[in-house]
């Protein structure tokens, strides 16, 4: 171990080939083809020429009819959707999450999935974004509707598609999903976390925005005769958690949701048996299986208020029930009349 | 009330390996140390004295007495049962028990209580919030038997803490500590790692060297109540098996924990605690802002660090035959100097170089 690497080089020729060792020869694996290198640099350029190929189609398809058939930019973003998925997939173990175990990368790159619904499945008209700060912490309060919460999912692709800065929402969900698996590591994954007042505050104290469904589970799992009626927003506990972590209140009115998956009737027995708050029969579930998940291209509109600026209580009033109450109740009498203005604005359920 | 100043110190459970470092840390601040275990030290301590003396049985309190300790470090607590759920109750309910009454009444010369506890007192379940700040431990139904005991344990000193206004009593819950001798490390070590179908709890770690530091700070300060103390951050637990080398296989169903805990057993030979089986499936963090605010101290790794650390065995060197207290010392003084120099990688090539 100890001799002088170098000595070997001092040594005669003959003495060097003595000492120096039969180079091991490698030969390539007979497991695998080995294709020419013409094909193999056909392979590599194959998705170019097909996008080439695709665009040709595209212009003379545009010629022939006079109209879009083979959009291009759909073409681009499939593509780009596809490398950044493969791309997610390369970093093994190394990613960060945060203490909620949110994984904002993996979150964007899922985003435009839910852009196709958000633009061309549901429509989504949105107002008021700019009532939405640009930094800094505030609370979301919506209302709750749909039997699966694709409303909580269409405010945080709003406030990140339609937002000039874009920012990820921060939900709240009921403690009975983080229990349940996938649910919990897809929510988890996304940024959740769960409706715990201690949650709450920790995400506005890191100058978060936070998404809070006052209604819980007593909105989602509405009847469709019931619709866009605001249920009991609860205690109040969200104002008490706003006044204390001084953050402003964001109405926000969602329209569209509560036709997405019409309940005609609850099987309450069942769905104690099974765990379930509640267990929704309607025109497609579960007749049709799978197929029933599919939720109804409604039109949607999404108003984001004026801030209600509670913060400017002191943080001791979070405790005065009196105030806690009036103010829960100006945001719910917001949120409805809301609700009210977009209907009329609407021209149809689905158009 | 005026600010303690430890004289004689006497640690409980001295010869684990987390009391051993402690006793390290302890030797140089302190004029007198004593230890006290049921088993030989693993190392030998020159500064130290040592008492066979088991918790079990009322000894401490003619120990304490005789001694004159003023600071008792109770380290004698078990957390991975790796003996059967008998020993570890008799353990940590009853030893605390014993020592909590040896420590007590107006004859008693013991001015300062350090208590190890640990991240399980929690447990783990789905509508805790995210990050556990102290006052969430409490009684539940459901707590598997380790966590039992744990609450136990600190209900037990936080009576004795009011009973005797006189001693300062500190509860340190650790977090999740890994290596080789730990259930958990060995769990997230093993090449094929059965998983919750649909659950990637976040884990959080806590440095063997970190555990040392906040328990000797702790016995050297006058800090009350319960403390949580943890790394940094947080990881998944596909992460920790992916960077230990290992592939997450993904079949228990998530009811039963029992028969899941006993399929892990069966399969890889790994007896995994309950309260470690609640874990894999809905994770536990801890908030340390407590830790933070009154000790003016965080953990300085994080828990990708110690994941990273044991993934490249730098975590923990293992000491052979530590038979002469030179030999050791000398020991810990090369693996100090070893890791001080650079990546731990290639020393022994790189001292053939300098010669």
């Amino acid at each position: 171990m100890s001799r002088n690497p170098t000595a070997i080089y001092d040594a005669a020729p003959r003495e060097r080939r003595r000492r120096s060792k039969n180079a091991k020869v490698i030969t390539p694996g007979a497991g695998r083809i080995r294709l020419p290198r013409r094909v193999k640099r056909l392979q590599r350029a194959a998705p170019m020429y097909a996008f080439q190929g695709l665009n040709e189609l595209s212009t003379r398809l545009r010629g022939l009819t006079g109209r879009e058939v083979i959009d291009m930019n759909r073409v681009m973003g499939l593509m780009q959707f596809a490398y950044k998925q493969q791309q997610m997939a390369k970093r093994g173990p190394n990613y960060a999450v945060d203490e909620f175990g949110f994984d904002p990368e993996w979150t964007e790159s899922l985003l435009p999935l839910f852009e196709v619904m958000y633009r061309d499945y549901w429509r989504i008209e949105t107002t008021g974004i700019e009532n939405v700060p640009a930094s800094g912490r505030a609370m979301l309060v919506s209302n709750h509707a749909g039997v699966l919460p694709w409303d909580g999912t269409m405010i945080k692709t709003a406030v990140f598609v339609a937002h000039p800065q874009p920012r990820h929402v921060r939900a709240l969900v009921a403690s009975l999903f983080m229990g349940m698996p996938v649910l919990s590591w897809f929510l988890r994954r996304t940024g959740q976390t769960v409706g715990h007042p201690d949650d709450t505050r920790r995400l506005l104290e890191r100058d978060q925005l936070v998404l809070v469904f006052p209604e819980g589970v007593r909105g989602t799992g509405k009847q469709y005769d019931d619709r866009y009626k605001l249920r009991r927003f609860g205690r109040g506990g969200f104002v008490s958690t706003a006044i204390r972590a001084g953050a402003p209140i964001i109405p926000v009115s969602v329209v569209g949701s509560e036709e997405i998956y019409p309940m005609i009737a609850d099987i309450r027995a069942l769905a104690k048996m099974i765990g379930m708050p509640y267990f929704p029969i309607t025109p497609t579930w579960p007749w049709l299986g799978p197929l029933g998940l599919i939720p109804l291209p409604s039109k949607w509109r999404i108003q984001f208020h004026p801030a209600v600026h509670v913060e400017e209580n002191p943080p001791d009033s979070a405790d005065d029930q009196n105030l806690v109450m009036a103010l829960s109740d100006q945001v719910r009498d917001t949120i409805q009349q809301g609700v009210y203005d977009n209907l009329k604005l609407r021209r149809g359920v689905f158009v | 009330m005026t600010p303690h100043v430890p004289g004689r110190v006497l640690i409980t459970g001295v010869s684990n390996p987390l009391g051993a470092e402690v006793a390290r840390r302890l030797a140089t601040r302190v004029p007198w140390l004593f230890g006290c275990d049921v088993d030989d030290p693993v190392s030998a301590l020159e500064e130290m004295d040592f008492v066979h003396a088991d918790t079990r049985q009322s000894v401490i309190g003619k120990l304490v007495r005789q001694l004159k300790i003023d600071t008792v470090v109770h380290l004698a607590v078990m957390v991975d049962a790796p003996r059967g759920e008998r020993v570890t109750h008799e353990t940590n309910v009853i030893g605390t028990m014993n020592v909590l009454t040896g420590c007590a009444g107006p004859s008693s010369p013991v001015r300062r209580l350090v208590v190890k506890s640990s991240q399980a007192v929690y447990g783990a379940r789905p509508d805790y919030p995210s990050l556990l700040s102290e006052d969430v431990a409490g009684f539940s139904p459901t707590a598997t038997s380790v966590s039992r005991d744990l609450i136990e344990l600190e209900l037990l000193a936080h009576d004795f803490a009011v009973r005797n206004p006189a001693c300062r009593v500190a509860r340190m819950r650790l977090g999740y500590r890994i290596s080789r001798e730990t259930m958990l490390g060995r769990y997230l070590s093993l090449p094929l790692a059965p998983t919750f179908a649909g659950f990637d709890p976040r884990l959080q770690l806590l440095h063997e060297e970190d555990a040392a530091d906040a328990i000797a700070a702790a016995a050297l300060g006058t800090q009350e109540g319960p403390f949580n103390v943890a790394g940094d951050g947080v990881i998944l637990l596909s992460q920790a098996i992916a960077i230990m080398g290992g592939q997450p296989l993904p079949i228990l169903p998530p009811v039963g924990l029992g028969l899941s805990r006993l399929a892990i057993r069966s399969t890889t030979g790994v007896n995994l605690p309950g309260h470690l089986v609640e874990l894999l499936m809905h994770g536990s963090v801890l908030d340390c802002s407590r830790l933070a605010t009154e000790f003016g101290w965080l953990p300085a790794h994080s828990s990708r660090a110690v994941m990273d650390g044991f993934a490249f065995g730098l975590s923990e060197e293992p000491i052979e035959s530590p038979s002469p207290p030179q030999e050791y010392e000398l020991q810990v003084y090369l693996q100090r100097r070893r890791r001080g120099e650079g990546n731990g990688h290639g020393t022994a090539s790189s001292l053939a170089l300098s010669r």
